[in-house]
């Protein structure tokens, strides 16, 4: 269990983190989203007191994590893969990790394995892609066979295959119970992975509940129907205040009624149908709806193509 | 602390960089001195003193050196963003410092003290091979020089490793390291000596104390070498004392 209570970290005057507080429970996979520049690497940091937050505490299974005795045995925690010293070699890189909190040789030799590095793992780290230094970085975090693990956009660079596997690993580290929380803009991937949420926006947090809650409140919802002739589905749906869509000649997207509602309607006026089903939108839709006021950095609009 | 100077060594002795400038600050004065015992002057003349004269006087490039790769020890973890993992690794950052500040001395000394024993009895065997007339005795400053060469090698590296911390960047901590003692002080120093009208300021300016740890004559009116030694001691400690102060408590 992480406790993060009340982080400010400022930046001369600009506060990267205001107050921030929430908490990531064990045996589920959390996925830590918001924004660029909205302050997530920077909670990181604080959290493993990497930078020094003006107010707040993060616990990690009740304890702050400068007084955890042997770190990597508790938390494993990859915030950049481009943290190595490029003329070492990817097993020294981990050799003088393990060193650090008593880990012996042998286990080294068993990470790399474990993320498929041991073909290189004598390699100068200049060598390496960054796919190959995200994988590096994985082994670092599992040296200790830690109980928490935080990630700081762990795909980056990785091709499918890494994906699919940083993926797997996850999900099997919190199979295991283990208390994993994990950054990415990747909001495919954390849809994929993650059960719980915690979106943070200009430092604050927005919203702390389980993907399924965030994307139920903050996604679109709507009720597609199908059918050969629709027409006289308009007018009780917005005699019920809702409005159609229509997507082709027998399609029509229902916004603003319940399914069941649709249904009634549809039934009253005879209306045949071949499909009628509740959609809800996408992780990315209720994303860019619940951060919207909190976008540090905007696209323009794209014009037409001349 | 025994796992955090194992890693700190593993550190320090798996980089290519420090290796080529260890290589280079040992056997720099070693073949000097040797080529000096060799081929230096007369070979009636060739004495005691002038073989430990070169032999502590070009450690001096040895301790620039050494004080080089100290500062680089922790400027790079800086420059590649390693600090970061490091202090994950280990959150009690003064020990993490210790530790590396230990490892880095250490090594030093011990590059500085087989210069040194190499040095001598190498070079004395060769001076004594072409008729020269070597016996530490005749000289009693030599073996205080000596000693003192590799105390300085070792404070070099202490104040080179403060100024890393300081500077967090290994060319600033560099330059400082390299042109200070050799350009700046010398400025410094030759001002105030003619503000205050006095020829000894110049050598009480820390480096150029602390070079004194490694003369063979003292015979100027500067600090003898134990209070040159203390000196620059204390200056290097304050140094590395300010640089882990603030790292401490800056953000990693």
């Amino acid at each position: 269990m992480i406790t993060v209570d009340n982080l400010t970290k400022r930046f001369g005057a600009k506060t990267a983190v205001d107050h921030l507080g929430f908490e990531v429970r064990p045996g589920v996979v959390t996925g830590f989203l918001g924004p660029n520049g909205s302050g997530k690497s920077t909670t990181m940091r604080c959290m493993l007191g990497l930078d020094r937050p003006e107010t707040g505490s993060t616990l990690f299974d009740g304890t702050p994590y400068h007084r955890l005795a042997r770190p990597l045995h508790e938390v494993g925690a990859l915030l950049d893969a481009g943290y190595v010293h490029p003329g070492r070699s990817g097993r020294n890189h981990l050799r003088w990790l393990a060193a650090s909190n008593g880990i012996g040789r042998a286990r080294v030799d068993e990470v790399l394995e474990m993320v498929g590095l041991a073909s290189v793992a004598g390699a100068r780290l200049r060598s390496y892609s960054l796919g190959m230094r995200q994988r590096l970085g994985l082994a670092g975090v599992l040296l200790g066979d830690p109980r928490t693990v935080i990630l700081d956009e762990p795909a980056n660079g990785l091709d499918p295959e890494g994906i699919r596997w940083i993926r797997d690993v996850l999900a099997h580290l919190a199979g295991q119970g283990r208390t994993v929380l994990v950054s990415s803009h990747q909001l495919s991937e954390i849809a994929l992975i993650a059960t719980d949420l915690v979106v943070i926006g200009q430092g604050r947090l927005i919203e702390q509940s389980t993907v399924a809650d965030f994307v139920e409140r903050f996604g679109e919802r709507w009720v597609r129907v199908k059918g050969p002739a629709l027409a006289a589905l308009a007018a009780g749906v917005q005699q019920q205040g809702g409005e159609v869509q229509q997507i082709d000649a027998t399609t029509w997207h229902v916004h603003g009624v319940e399914c069941s509602t649709v249904g009634e309607i549809a039934a009253a006026s005879a209306v045949v149908l071949h499909e009628l089903s509740p959609q809800t939108g996408s992780l990315e839709d209720a994303f860019l709806k619940a951060t919207a006021a909190t976008q540090e950095y905007r696209s323009a609009e794209l014009g037409a193509p001349q | 602390m025994i796992n955090l100077l194992r890693s700190e060594w593993i550190k320090l002795h798996t980089v290519t960089m420090n290796w080529v400038l260890g290589i280079i600050a040992v056997g720099f004065p070693l073949l000097v001195t040797l080529l000096t015992a060799n081929f230096g002057g007369d070979d009636i003349d060739f004495r005691t003193e002038s073989l430990v004269e070169v032999l502590t006087g070009t450690t001096l490039v040895c301790a620039l050196l050494c004080g080089v790769i100290a500062a680089a020890s922790i400027t790079s973890e800086f420059g590649f963003g390693t600090i970061r993992p490091t202090f994950a690794a280990s959150p009690k950052r003064m020990r993490v410092l210790l530790a590396k500040g230990v490892v880095a001395m250490a090594t030093v000394v011990v590059l500085a003290a087989a210069v040194q024993l190499i040095g001598w009895f190498a070079g004395s065997a060769i001076a004594e091979g072409r008729g020269a007339d070597i016996d530490l005795a005749d000289v009693p400053t030599a073996v205080p020089a000596m000693v003192g060469a590799v105390v300085l090698v070792a404070l070099m590296a202490l104040a080179g490793y403060g100024l890393g911390l300081m500077m967090r960047s290994t060319p600033v901590a560099v330059s400082i390291l390299i042109v200070w003692p050799l350009i700046g002080e010398g400025l410094i120093g030759a001002l105030l000596g003619q503000i205050a009208d006095s020829d000894s300021i110049p050598r009480w300016m820390p480096f150029q104390a602390g070079f004194r740890l490694a003369f063979v004559g003292l015979q100027d009116d500067g600090p003898s070498r134990v209070v040159a030694g203390c000196y620059f001691g204390v200056v290097a400690l304050v140094l590395a004392a300010i640089g882990a102060w603030a790292t401490n408590r800056r953000d990693a």
